[in-house]
């Protein structure tokens, strides 16, 4: 990459964590947060952007982020109150400035339109403040009180043209090390060699010199920042030092760049803890932060690198700031690769060892432990390094909210919980469409007009709810408004003039709801621009299972619905029950398992049409035989001579799984299925276990839901006749 | 008051003994002559330097009387003014 692109990524990387930092600050000063540090952290995003787009002449991004900032710094001296209209016009400034920048870094347009709605309106904000500029009202680059240093940058990195010699400014810095004059080298003559290049001015750092009681004769205290300006090449400025590289410290840099870079640090480095970072959209071009102090990001909550983060973020400026590096994402997966493999021979070496007839107190068995342990704390920290706070995507949500209610004309507050929440990188990459398709329909369908909430005695603005939670290994995210909640009976209706289910089919609410996930069900009659577009819930609930999670809905009507999708907090590893099955090993998540039961043969009961239940603690409990539904076995088997795992779906229903025996419980590294093979139903991933064989991992929630999808298709050709 | 005068030549090798005999003449006022200074190295004028030092700390006044043109030459270069190893400007 030419270090043009490389400069201008890096200031587009920045862009995105100061904008992520300019909404929360704003979403704060909307919320009613006056804290003058608040306002000067908005400011400061706002201004740093500035800073950057002047430096790479963005000439329409400058043009805007002036006006935005102006208004800001009026703000901030008191002159202009911080009301909400104000606020929410300072919201939709930052979700057209979001828009300026990615129509920079894409070479792209921003839509004019929009642009100048809101550079109007904070205009009209300014009222009478004076402005800079000309008097149409727009404002030249030249015009900006914040002056970018000047420099233009395509001659800077054009070093290969053969035009005539021109002059150059070199920042050369010399450190001697005592070996340097003791191989009978000196310094003077060095300098006056680079002298006899051009022109020279020299500063000598003498500060570490010491007290002649203390002082080595023979050792070397100074150090040298010579300032050349030749017509020399790098090169032949290095060659000055050709003999003594190895006996002192030396750079040598263009004077162009260095201050180059200082402006750039300037304009672009936040002045305060720098947040959480951010994760940007295309994989290629990103880079995770990594933490430098390394947590499992499935710890309990008060442990969690979260929560400090949550403090840090609220005491912005105040805590110490958090070193962090940028890594490309490819070299992550690549060591998450790996180290998943290492899992896996680790296990292959454990089944090794057993089969070798070890006794458990052998020093390799225990040793085998130790390294077991190592393992999985590397493979911890490891997936640390992805985890990755919702944050981002969540604020992206309220741009979305803001944009379909005042299209929809309704008045909508989105209320966030759980943001610092972190979870795998690639579960939020793959949250933002579902999450943004749920939140288009609450608003536009679940929250009602102003007029009706006011007659059923509701606040005039709705409210929507978007939290996430830890949840024994998987992050829960639940989307709530507390709009009308869903219509039963009309989605009853449709579904059965779709023929999704047969007119007389006797269904609890629960199931009802739940319709709204199937193919082809769709509630609007009219297909709106903004929830419709021919895309249903059956694409989001295929999203979020494509991501190993789960969708439920809970609804009440006049007081609204709540989705509740339960994710993975990593698609790479997993905890699961080894056991047998028809001959066949599979693997049960354990997150799923309540418990286990030797089945008797009192406590099994048939229901005629050959299903069975078992009574567990004074209930009835579907048992399912796992061999029949994946066809390992045609003939239905004896229900004592097998080890029943009573699980729970993410749905809450229980199930019996009829299993052969059960082996043992170990983590496993996820396969995906679909990307090596194809989807198949019940089965959710692959592993490789450690004797080399494949082994499947069981969907249970396609195996618990499987009854009564078997009635509603064993039912739709009554319906269709 | 003490005097000190330079040698003709304050390569590496003179370092030792030059630091030597300033130190000898520590809690005294210093006069250093440096008229016959005719070759100077970097680590020398780090002997002058840090004398300079310890005698501004200890309270006590310490010029270059007479510097050479290949003394004040070298300071030049180094980047060094005249003034952080003698109290007095160069009194030629």
């Amino acid at each position: 990459m030419d270090p043009m692109a490389a400069i201008k990524q890096t200031f587009f990387q920045e862009c995105e964590e100061q904008l992520v930092e300019l909404e929360s600050g704003l979403l704060r000063m909307e919320d009613g947060d006056d804290d003058l540090e608040t306002v000067n952290a908005v400011f400061r995003a706002v201004h740093s952007i500035k800073g950057g787009a002047g430096a790479f002449g963005f000439d329409e991004l400058v043009e805007f982020v002036h006006v935005f900032e102006t208004t800001l710094d009026l703000i901030r001296s008191a002159k202009l109150a911080a009301t909400p209209a104000v606020t929410k016009t300072l919201l939709r400034a930052s979700d057209v400035l979001a828009d300026l920048v990615r129509a920079a870094r894409e070479d792209g347009s921003a839509d004019a339109g929009a642009v100048k709605v809101i550079a109007d309106e904070l205009s009209a904000l300014l009222g009478g403040a004076p402005r800079h500029g000309d008097d149409d009202g727009k404002v030249s680059v030249e015009a900006l009180d914040f002056q970018p240093v000047c420099i233009s940058l395509d001659s800077i990195f054009d070093i290969g043209e053969p035009e005539a010699p021109a002059t150059q400014d070199f920042i050369v810095r010399f450190k001697p090390s005592a070996g340097l004059y003791a191989k009978a080298n000196e310094s003077l003559r060095l300098l006056r060699e680079l002298g006899s290049l051009g022109e020279m001015s020299v500063e000598c750092d003498i500060s570490e010199i010491p007290q002649l009681t203390e002082l080595d004769p023979e050792g070397a205290y100074l150090c040298w920042t010579i300032r050349l300006t030749t017509t020399a090449s790098e090169a032949e400025v290095r060659e000055v030092f050709e003999f003594v590289e190895w006996d002192c410290e030396l750079s040598v840099e263009t004077a162009d760049v260095g201050k180059l870079l200082e402006a750039l640090q300037e304009s672009l480095e936040p002045h305060e803890a720098p947040e959480a970072p951010v994760a940007v959209a295309e994989p290629k071009q990103t880079s995770v932060a990594i933490d430098p102090a390394p947590a499992s990001f499935a710890a309990p909550s008060d442990e969690h690198p979260a929560a400090a983060k949550a403090e840090s973020a609220k005491g912005e400026g105040s805590g110490s700031v958090q070193a962090t590096i940028r890594v490309d994402l490819d070299r992550v997966d690549r060591l998450i690769n790996l180290v998943g493999e290492l899992v896996i021979n680790q296990a292959m070496l454990s089944q090794r060892v057993s089969e070798a007839g070890l006794s458990r107190a052998s020093s390799v068995v225990i040793g085998l432990d130790e390294l077991e342990q190592l393992t999985r704390d590397i493979q911890d920290s490891v997936m640390a390094i992805r985890a990755q706070p919702v944050k981002p995507v969540f604020q992206r949500m309220s741009r979305t909210v803001r944009e379909v209610a005042s299209m929809t004309g309704k008045a909508v507050r989105l209320v966030m919980d759980g943001e610092t929440t972190e979870v795998d990188k690639t579960v939020i990459e793959r949250l933002t469409d579902p999450l943004t398709h749920m939140i288009r329909n609450a608003v536009d369908h679940g929250i009602e007009k102003a007029e009706d909430r006011i007659a059923a005695g509701k606040p005039e603005e709705g409210s929507l709810r978007l939290s996430a939670t830890h949840r024994s290994g998987r992050i829960v995210i639940e989307v709530a408004d507390d709009g009308a909640g869903i219509n039963r009976a009309r989605v009853r209706q449709i579904a059965v003039s779709k023929g999704l289910i047969p007119a007389e089919a006797n269904l609890t609410d629960d199931e009802i709801d739940n319709l709204i996930f199937l193919p082809g069900f769709s509630t609007a009659s009219s297909v709106s621009n903004i929830s419709g577009r021919g895309v249903g819930m059956d694409v989001v609930k295929r999203a979020i299972q494509a991501l190993g999670g789960r969708i439920s809905i809970s609804s009440v009507p006049g007081r609204g619905s709540t989705f509740s999708m339960s994710l993975p907090l990593t698609l790479a590893v997993l905890d699961g029950m080894v056991v047998t099955v028809g001959g066949q090993t599979l693997v049960i998540p354990l997150t799923a398992i309540i418990e286990t039961l030797q089945p008797k043969k009192e406590s099994v009961h048939e229901l005629g049409t050959g299903s069975r239940v078992i009574a567990t603690r004074n209930t009835f409990t579907p048992l399912i035989d796992v061999g029949a539904v994946l066809l390992y076995r045609d003939e239905p088997i004896e229900p004592t001579s097998q080890v029943a795992l009573l699980v729970e779906s993410e749905s809450g229903a229980k199930c019996a799984l009829l299993v052969d025996a059960i082996q043992g419980q170990r983590q496993v590294v996820i396969k995906s299925l679909e990307t090596n093979y194809g989807h198949v139903h019940g089965i959710a991933a692959a592993t490789i276990l450690g004797d080399g064989r494949v082994a499947l991992i069981l969907d249970v929630d396609a195996i618990v839901a499987r009854p009564r999808a078997d009635m509603i298709v064993a039912e739709m050709p009554a319906a269709a006749e | 008051m003490v005097t000190v005068s330079l040698p003709e030549i304050l390569d590496i090798r003179a370092a030792s003994p030059l630091a030597t005999e300033l130190l000898q003449a520590r809690g005294n006022p210093l006069m250093i002559d440096a008229s016959s200074v005719a070759k100077v190295g970097a680590q020398c004028i780090q002997v002058l330097l840090s004398a300079h030092a310890t005698w501004t700390a200890d309270g006590l006044p310490l010029n270059v009387v007479h510097p050479s043109e290949p003394l004040l030459d070298a300071l030049e270069t180094l980047g060094i003014p005249f003034t952080d190893i003698s109290e007095q400007e160069s009194t030629k």
